[in-house]
């Protein structure tokens, strides 16, 4: 079976994969960074903010002024379903996780797992139980460089998830804010103490975190053409993998993480087999951490329940 | 220690009551449930809630017809999550319920099976409308019945009728790893490389998956002439979507589980020529189908129809129809469901000895502008 | 003060078993069932707590090893085995997969170990929905022809619901029984260090990769036996059972209901078992919509009323707060 024509095609598949699940693990170890928590509800918020981007998008189409102006529908679309989505996941992270921040470590994750099921059943329930088709904003153009073609969603895909990473590594780096988050990050009681105001960070944290789960639900709706109330579940837990295999709690590890595993999947399912591809994608990961215990690029964890 | 047991015993009267209250209730007039076990929640919940309408619609009928006078029906909706423990869970809610005379479900084979051991011990009949495993009705229970149609007839019967009707010789065949889906394309790739016919790749996927370029880019390479797909419409409509998107434009052929509107909403324009099977007449010819649609849409303007929804529909008329016959007796009940012949809107329904329906007829359906024709 | 404590239990486990009767006497076939489930899920509860309650290792995987012993009876049964030959045989099998698995994990911290553990309970039920050959795929087990063989004791076939409530009462007691010694012997003492401080144990003398491994693998103990019981109370598995949810809901289980404290885990069970079924029975009509929606709530409130658990460790309750 094996096919050395399709390893380009297989590649840029894995990289778009890659890049959705990249953006989404971002959720995950920043958050893992400040609190060490695994928050389950992300891919919930993945969800939602597939939906918020459906709702703004089909509003904004029935103006012809955002029809005929791409650009400026794109950037309205994605910067308020951000807003409302990284609202949504401040707000859990006020409602369900602070008042357990004092207590044993677990504790929130199970308050997690709620929200998870609360939300899911919550879209289910007020919208739809079916898929809802998203409508396709974008040309569907392939592109041909060299022996590989690619679409203009693809590239879209890739583009916009990039920008939102170096955007997101320059904000942590370069900024006050940011530096605010590193602090908070690396100890939350010595930042208390150098007078960083740690509960909105930490609201800020979760706010990022969403918004750009927000932004790779969009990009799933765009990229699939159909969302649904319970698409958060896998795209979380490969994205939580994702971060694992980079190292949690570390951007760039993240960042890494993603990419590889949307790769591994892509050539896993091509070469080996498609039912077993995710097998594969963990045994790798149980691999690499065997060998490096930390992830690819991480450095600490906690070690307590 | 003492808030624990009184918090115990407290969910545990709860539940209690609420079993005795049922019970009670069931005493005083001459309420009939018909119990309806299917996922309402979970990642399989538009069906199993698409099955609660068409019951629903079935229930809120006989009781308009009078269909017995000073009997009134009452459908008992349970969800089973897809679940096989909350499966079993909620038979044993329904064995200990005396106003139940007939369970309509469950829809995963999986929860079919270990739950039909509970309605055979305390000698309820089942009726599955979407359960195909095999295994269910080849357990020797006389209580066992199934509406829809074993995998093997859907899946030879697609076989068939692309080698009489097409010039496909090649097809790439992919499966969603459920009972439902494997056997079909197991079925389908039995009959097909016994007229002649090539399969290039024969690949299961997980479901929940969204992304099957990868399968699909190898598939392209082997250039098939059509792709067979066993499976759900969530899947196959993605399938059908990403092959066309990746240039590979053969139809995307499949069973009973894509006929659907949902398919269509999914894959969009990619669907155009893509194939369906299901079982009964066509139901331009079956006035009691149009009708049914008619009335499904009236009373839920906003849903879609299911694909098990025409079956849970005949399913629960079945049911109310040997009540008729037989009066509240669970065991007359059984035998009369063994002898009925019912004219429903999925054609003509009898069971075998085994408890599978005799209802073999299969109609295909393509895809033509957005909507599903009956082929000639 | 010990004493009584002990009779208590015992005082309790009689009340259930009496009370199980009752409702078996009265045809409640479905309490008693959902009592049974409870039973089921306390051995598998018991058995996470090992991990996670005393050496304090998050584990997301655990049904991975309550699918290898509820599959090995299956496969064991088909093939003329009985119950109690089955038994030992899916406790070593699963132990020695637990043991297999843990060995190069031991050094993992934490987290990491997390998402390990719910990679191989992902691989685990992936290759079972899978390997057509030997677990028969998505169809389970036991195949068309096949059956389970019902358990029998002196020659007395278990087969109502009362007889198998019984059995697995039996087991669960059995089983506190044992995982009370187990607290209270050196091993026990050291699994706790483990959780409190591992450099410091380590400074004491306690070999921790060793205690942890023996941690990990006995806990699959647990899970094995109620796998096999299982299997044979069912009488039928499929890949669908051994969902991820699976493990999480487990996780819930243990910790919401106190980790560390037995009375505390069982607690946990009954309200994540019961709550469900509470709610199905109750929510008629268009409410049944609304199940699990309501139980996801229920949890997060319950879990911000109830922060230290429902009813937390003695000795946890006695750390000093940092």
């Amino acid at each position: 079976m094996a096919n050395s024509a399709i390893i380009f095609p297989e590649l840029v598949n894995g990289i778009t994969l890659g890049a959705i699940y990249a953006l989404i693990s971002l959720g995950y170890t920043m958050v893992y960074g400040v609190l060490l928590m695994i928050n389950f509800a992300h891919s919930e918020i993945v969800m939602a903010g597939a939906f918020f981007g459906l709702f703004l998008l089909s509003f904004f189409l029935k103006f012809t002024f955002f029809q005929n102006n791409l650009l400026l529908l794109l950037t309205s679309v994605f910067l308020l379903s951000m807003c409302v989505s990284g609202i949504l996941g401040a707000a859990i992270e006020r409602l369900a996780y602070r008042p357990l921040r004092k207590t044993n470590r677990l504790m929130p994750l199970i308050s997690a797992i709620g929200v998870s099921l609360f939300l899911q059943n919550l879209f289910m329930l007020t919208l739809s139980p079916e898929a809802k088709p998203y409508p396709s904003v974008f040309p569907a153009v392939n592109f041909q460089l060299g022996a590989v073609t690619i679409n203009s969603i693809q590239i879209f895909i890739i583009i916009i998830s990039i920008l939102f990473m170096v955007a997101l590594e320059y904000f942590v780096n370069r900024t006050k804010l940011g530096v605010a988050i590193k602090a908070t990050s690396s100890d939350i009681e010595t930042a208390k103490l150098m007078g960083i105001n740690t509960n909105s960070i930490i609201s800020l944290v979760f706010f990022i975190g969403a918004a750009l789960g927000g932004v790779a639900g969009i990009l799933v709706g765009m990229y699939y053409g159909s969302i649904k109330y319970n698409m958060g579940f896998t795209y979380g837990i490969k994205a939580f993998t994702a971060a694992v295999l980079g190292g949690i709690g570390n951007i760039p590890g993240a960042m890494l993480g993603g990419f590889m595993l949307g790769i591994l999947e892509s050539l896993g399912a091509a070469y080996i087999s498609s039912a077993y591809k995710d097998v594969f994608a963990f045994i790798i990961l149980i691999l690499v951490l065997i060998f490096k215990p930390t992830g690819l690029l991480g450095e600490r964890a906690q070690d307590k329940c | 220690m003492n808030k624990f047991l009184c918090f115990l015993l407290l969910i545990f009267t709860g539940i209690y009551l609420n079993g005795c209250g049922m019970k009670k209730e069931a005493g005083e007039g001459k309420l009939v449930r018909i119990a309806l076990v299917c996922p309402l929640t979970g990642d399989i919940a538009a069906m199993g809630q698409g099955m609660k309408n068409a019951a629903t619609l079935a229930i809120e009928e006989a009781n308009e017809n009078k269909v017995l006078n000073d009997v009134r029906f009452e459908l008992l909706a349970l969800d089973d999550r897809g679940d096989p423990k909350e499966a079993v869970n909620a038979a044993y809610q329904i064995a200990s319920d005396k106003a139940v005379y007939g369970v309509v479900g469950h829809l995963n084979s999986g929860c079919s099976i270990p739950a039909s051991l509970v309605y055979n011990r305390y000698n309820i009949m089942m009726i599955s409308p979407a359960s195909t495993n095999p295994k269910l009705t080849l357990q020797g229970f006389k209580n066992v019945f199934r509406i829809c149609a074993t995998d093997d007839v859907q899946g030879s019967f697609a076989a068939k009728f692309i080698c009489k009707n097409s010039a496909i010789v090649q097809v790439a065949i992919i499966h969603d790893k459920t009972p439902y889906g494997q056997g079909l394309a197991e079925e389908f790739k039995k009959t097909f490389q016994g007229l002649g016919g090539k399969i290039l790749s024969f690949e299961g996927i997980n479901l929940g998956d969204r992304d099957f370029k990868a399968l699909l880019i190898k598939i392209k390479s082997l250039n098939p002439g059509a792709i067979y797909f066993g499976g759900m419409y969530q899947e196959g409509g993605l399938i059908s979507r990403q092959a066309k998107e990746l240039g590979l434009g053969v139809p995307l052929i499949g069973g009973d589980g894509i006929y659907t509107q949902e398919y269509i909403k999914i894959a969009a324009n990619a669907s155009e020529g893509d194939m369906a099977t299901m079982i009964g007449t066509p139901h331009e010819k079956l006035p009691k189908a149009n009708d049914f649609i008619e009335k499904y849409k009236a009373r839920f303007p906003n849903r879609e129809m299911q694909p098990y929804d025409p079956y849970t529909y005949d399913t629960v008329n079945i049911i109310i129809e040997a009540i008729k016959a037989a009066g509240m007796d669970r065991a007359k009940i059984i035998e009369q469901i063994r002898a009925i012949s019912y004219d429903g809107v999925i054609g003509t329904t009898q069971f075998d000895e085994k408890g599978d329906t005799l209802n073999k007829e299969i109609s295909c359906y393509f895809v033509k502008d957005g909507k599903w024709l009956t082929a000639q | 003060m010990l004493k009584k404590a002990k009779l208590l239990e015992i005082f309790f486990i009689v009340i259930i078993a009496l009370a199980a009767y009752l409702l078996h006497l009265k045809q409640e076939f479905y309490l008693v069932h959902i009592l049974s489930l409870a039973g089921i899920y306390v051995l598998l509860a018991l058995g996470l707590n090992m991990v996670i309650g005393y050496t304090g290792l998050l584990d997301l995987g655990f049904i991975a090893f309550y699918a290898i012993g509820a599959y090995s009876a299956a496969l064991l049964s088909s093939k003329g085995f009985s119950f109690w030959a089955i038994l030992p045989i899916s406790i070593l099998i699963t132990c020695a997969f637990r043991f297999l698995l843990g060995k190069p994990l031991m050094r993992l911290r934490g987290d990491y170990l997390a998402i390990v553990t719910l990679g191989f309970g992902e691989i685990t039920r992936l290759i079972l929905n899978n390997w057509d050959a030997l677990t028969n795929g998505p169809k389970g087990l036991p195949r068309v022809g096949e059956t389970i063989r019902p358990i029998t004791l002196f020659s007395f076939h278990l087969n109502s619901e009362i007889s198998y409530f019984y059995l697995i009462l039996f087991f669960v007691a059995a089983s506190i029984f044992a995982i009370r010694r187990i607290e209270r012997s050196k091993i026990g003492r050291a699994f706790v260090a483990i959780r409190e401080d591992e450099i410091a144990a380590e400074a004491m003398g306690i070999n921790t990769s060793y205690i942890k491994l023996l941690s990990f693998t006995i806990s699959a103990v647990f899970a094995a036996l109620a796998g096999v019981i299982y299997a044979h109370w069912i009488g039928f598995v499929s890949p669908e059972s051994f969902s991820f949810w699976e493990s999480v809901f487990l996780v819930c289980m243990v910790v919401l209901g106190g980790m560390g404290n037995i009375l505390g885990i069982i607690f946990g069970v009954i309200l994540l078992v019961g709550l469900p079924e509470f709610l199905r029975i109750t929510l008629g009509g268009e409410f049944v919509l609304y199940r699990m929606l309501l139980f996801g709530l229920l949890m997060v409130i319950m879990t911000i009323l109830r922060p230290q658990g429902i009813i937390p460790e003695k000795r946890r309750a006695l750390e000093l707060k940092d």
